[in-house]
């Protein structure tokens, strides 16, 4: 900083000397304004934002000047201007200065193309103007983040789709948030920036109005999930005498309220999680409740299980209900924890039915599988850990309960065993050096945020600078970093010959790739003093990305592994450590096989069961949910019928089809969950849709005689 | 020995409350225009059988979740042996349930009688006049066979539901509730919905099946009758 101030000091000296030519020029500026032509500019700008000197700067400007009068354009901008000089100093090999000139931005055609075309990147964000902004912010931040927030070795292994560096476009942002409805309940709603400050709520409407809001204000901090821990619990206090319907019409406030909230960033609704319990956890049994006013109620926590429960159920009714036009809610999802305890609580049969008929009609509901007598807490993506001896005192002041993780890093496993070439030992050397671009993706990161935070309250990120209990809204030192994985499936296929599903070994070879990235995190957290975790990446878009461009770097061979269908680029990588989509494999085997990996990913394993049409009756399905909970390691299942809902009729039936079973139109939109959340097939990246059409639903096997499986609907 | 063309290892539908596995079998007496599982049923043999070791094996493996074994087809009861292979089952330790469309009430009166099946699930066509069963079967029925089922059944035996297929054009709301005054099962009659994706007739594909929130209702009604 130091050397450009005293370089501007010594141009001042040389300015009068300095001789523009008088051209009939003008400049259109990015400050929205026509200036005439001044070469002294290009001096100015090269001075200001890189360090070469000024009799070089001074060159490259009357030589830009040269180009441009000799061109004879009438009309030039800003970034035309910029570009040139950027030649010039190439020309000259100042590479780190043509880096420090870099303009951001993007080209005439692809504002165009995004203004008009619909972003599938993610399918939560709709098309619109706001959406529109929302893209473009993220491209420029995007670039930003791979210019000067991460190092060019960081930045190219993202290029190159060695890793994926998770919302690029949110770089500014840690990336996602679990809290507990006590913060707001004691604190209020005060938030920097805001222009009026809300003492807290008196009554159970005005804390859901609260709760929106809050959780609108984290979303614009945050680039993913917001999670509330145990939500019917901590709204019981305020609930205390209300009447079935009073309830109910909270239940559909709080639901209507998160759906529809797509006046949030860029259009796109708030991705809240809203964690349920049917028992009192362990660990708030004892805990003094919060009630209207932010005042201690006198009673604990364990003496509100009843109204507790009526909200959980009330909620699930409104799930089972569906929006005005009988579909599923997208959002808020509801994510009901299965425990030891849940299952000594009274009428906790009623309500598992109640949830599985949710789960069979709408597919809502997650069940969370938490074993043991340990106490554990689930944030936003499924980062569940046990709480440790520092996290049972903060569960006594449950606002002090705030898990953030920072960044999420994926890697491309399919890549590392095309590069170790059937080598076992390469291959784990090639796992290792990928893991370690991920920590250094996240040190740069933390180092980036923790920039951006010390400026407080008065910085960007204030909202997470708050401190209201002493510290910081963003509790730093709790912040876990995510590293995930794409194509663990591919990975065994390309170095063993065969995919996961096909044979004992090839599976254990699998187990062994995630043991190992387990171990290694492991060391990495002792050496670092930092947390990172395995994580199974939604990878909506990632795993079509990594499918893609191993398609270009790593063909032939990749023309074979990669799933979906190549001839209309609907390609794509099995998700995480799941097995193949498309593998004949009943519910329970998927279940069970996957589960094993679950212990061994503390951040967001679930296993999907795709339902297709059927509607399986809820003692069955509450059957399988306790059978998975005694008898397998799976950490999560969701259940995933189809739906096809009518812009004509406005009416939805169950099952993907080409036209309404109402009224005959086929102006139809499918709906089924992508990665962790339902949304519009029509908002679907071509690889995903390549998935879909590979989805098992568990149909009958049938094999015909002259080859090829035929599957009937089960 | 019975082949069996179809295996669905875990089913959530097929016995209410429980996980089972499903084995299709081949063939059947009845001709239902909108029957949508025909090519097992009618041309069984352009389809693989898989052997029955096989589909134990398997069974083996998934014991402590499966809850029950379901039978259906086509018409299992067609197949002499049908008893033989339930036999071999229930040795496994799994419970049976078998779905038939009731032509065959001997079979089923040795079944019961020996408890070799815990569930009986009847599909019941059309209310019970031959005209209306002819129609909705697709074929000459003898309509003795199928009462005689229905009573059988209506002993109480063995566990039981009567259940019914309703396809608009064959089954007007008049109809429905003909045929449950004269089953009279309450809540052991059950209303589905066809399935307009591949029938056995053709000119059904352009059929819309009832509205479900209709379908709900009607199946209520009949319900209340005991």
């Amino acid at each position: 900083m130091a050397s450009v101030i005293e370089m501007k000091e010594e141009r001042k000296d040389l300015k009068e000397e300095f001789e523009t030519t008088d051209m009939a020029l003008f400049v259109r500026t990015s400050e929205e304004s026509m200036n005439d032509w001044n070469r002294q500019r290009i001096v100015d700008a090269l001075i200001r934002e890189t360090y070469i000197d000024v009799d070089t700067a001074k060159e490259i400007a009357r030589e830009v000047e040269d180009l441009i009068v000799t061109s004879k354009i009438k009309m030039i901008t800003a970034p035309l201007v910029r570009e040139l000089v950027d030649t010039k100093l190439v020309e000259r090999g100042l590479e780190q200065a043509r880096k420090m000139h870099t303009r951001l931005g993007m080209p005439l055609y692809d504002v165009d193309q995004l203004i008009l075309h619909p972003n599938k990147e993610n399918a939560n964000v709709p098309h619109g103007p706001e959406a529109t902004n929302l893209t473009l912010a993220e491209r420029i931040k995007k670039e930003y983040a791979l210019l000067s927030v991460f190092s060019q070795e960081t930045a190219d292994a993202h290029m190159r789709g060695d890793i994926h560096l998770h919302d690029l476009g949110f770089v500014d942002r840690p990336y996602c948030s679990g809290q507990s409805l006590e913060y707001i309940k004691r604190f209020g709603l005060s938030l920097p920036n805001s222009i009026a400050m809300a003492k807290p709520a008196k009554h159970p409407e005005v804390l859901l109005a609260h709760m929106v809001k809050f959780a609108a204000g984290l979303q614009s901090n945050f680039a993913g999930a917001i999670g509330w821990d145990a939500v019917n619990l901590f709204f019981a206090p305020y609930l205390t005498g209300m009447s079935d319907r009073d309830l109910e019409q909270l239940a559909q406030m709080m639901i209507f309220e998160f759906s529809q909230q797509a006046v949030a960033r860029g259009g796109q609704a708030i991705f809240t999680d809203l964690n349920l319990y049917w028992e009192i956890p362990k660990h708030f049994e004892n805990v003094p409740a919060i009630g209207p006013g932010g005042e201690k109620t006198g009673k604990n926590y364990s003496d509100y299980m009843k109204e507790s429960q009526r909200f959980a159920w009330a909620l699930f009714n409104v799930f089972m209900e569906g929006d005005g036009s009988g579909r599923p809610f997208f959002f808020p999802k509801p994510l009901v924890h299965i425990t030891e305890k849940f299952f000594q609580t009274p009428g906790h049969m009623d309500f598992l039915h109640h949830i599985c008929e949710v789960a069979s009609e709408k597919g809502n509901t997650y069940f969370i599988f938490d074993r043991g007598e340990t106490a554990k807490i689930s944030e936003c993506c499924r980062l569940s850990f046990k709480l440790d001896q520092t996290d049972l005192e903060d569960a006594k002041e449950p606002w002090k309960m705030r898990y953030c993780a920072l960044q999420n890093v994926t890697l491309n496993l399919p890549r590392i065993a095309y590069l170790a070439k059937g080598d076992d030992t390469r291959l784990f050397s090639k796992l290792t050096e990928f893991i370690e671009i991920a920590v250094k993706a996240h040190l740069e990161k933390k180092v980036f945020i923790e920039k951006l935070l010390s400026i407080g309250e008065r910085g960007p990120l204030a909202l997470l600078a708050m401190n209201r209990d002493g510290s910081p809204y963003l509790r730093m030192h709790r912040a876990s970093f995510l590293i995930g994985m794409v194509g663990l499936n591919e990975l065994v296929q390309v170095h063993t010959g065969q995919e996961m599903h096909q044979s004992r070994q090839a599976f254990k070879f699998g187990l062994k790739v995630i043991a190992h990235m387990k171990l290694l995190v492991d060391k990495l957290c002792e050496r670092y003093g930092m947390h990172f975790v395995l994580e199974q990446t939604p990878a909506e878009s990632t795993a079509y990305r990594f499918a893609k461009l191993d398609l270009k770097f790593h063909s032939p061979r990749s023309g074979h592994i990669v799933k979906g269908d190549l001839s209309k680029g609907e390609v794509y990588y099995t998700n995480s450590t799941y097995l193949n989509n498309s593998a004949v494999l009943n519910p329970i085997e998927r279940v069970r096989q996957e589960g094993l990996f679950h212990p061994l990913i503390e951040a967001g394993a679930l296993t999907h069961i795709w339902l297709g049409e059927a509607k399986p009756s809820r003692e069955s399905l509450a059957n399988f949910v306790i059978k998975t909970f005694r008898q397998t390691q799976n950490d999560q299942i969701a259940f995933s019928p189809e739906f096809t809902t009518c812009n004509a009729c406005n009416r939805t039936s169950r099952g993907l089809r080409s036209s309404c079973s109402y009224c005959g139109s086929a102006e139809v939109d499918g709906i089924t969950r992508i990665t962790g959340y339902f949304t519009k097939l029509s908002s679907w990246n071509k690889g995903k849709i390549g998935e879909l059409h590979n989805r098992y639903r568990n149909q009958a096997y049938i094999e015909a005689k002259e080859g090829g499986t035929v599957l009937k609907a089960g | 020995m019975i082949e069996i063309k179809g295996f669905l290892e875990t089913s959530f539908l097929d016995w209410p409350g429980k996980i089972s596995s499903v084995f299709f079998l081949p063939g059947c007496n009845f001709r239902c225009p909108y029957c949508h599982n025909h090519p097992l049923v009618f041309e069984p043999g352009q389809f693989a059988s898989i052997s029955l070791k096989e589909v134990l094996r398997r069974l083996d493996a998934l014991k402590d979740w499966i809850d029950g074994v379901c039978l259906t087809g086509g018409e299992p009861t067609l197949h002499a042996d049908l008893p033989l292979l339930i036999r071999q089952i229930k040795e496994r330790g799994f419970p049976v349930k078998l779905d038939t469309n009731g032509s065959n009430p001997e079979m089923l009166e040795k079944l019961i009688d020996k408890r070799e099946v815990d569930f009986i699930a009847m599909d019941v066509k059309a209310p019970l006049d031959p005209f209306s069963y002819r129609r909705s079967a697709g074929c000459s029925i003898d309509l003795a066979l199928i009462s005689k089922s229905i009573e059988m059944l209506k002993q109480g035996k063995v566990e039981y539901q009567f259940r019914m297929t309703v396809v608009p054009p064959l089954h007007s709301e008049k109809e429905i509730r003909t045929l449950g005054q004269q089953l009279k099962a309450g809540r052991r009659m059950t209303l589905q919905n066809f399935n307009p994706e591949n029938p056995l007739d053709p000119s059904l594909r352009n059929t819309l099946p009832y509205d479900p929130k209709l379908l709900k209702e009607m199946e209520k009604r009949v319900q209340e009758m005991v």
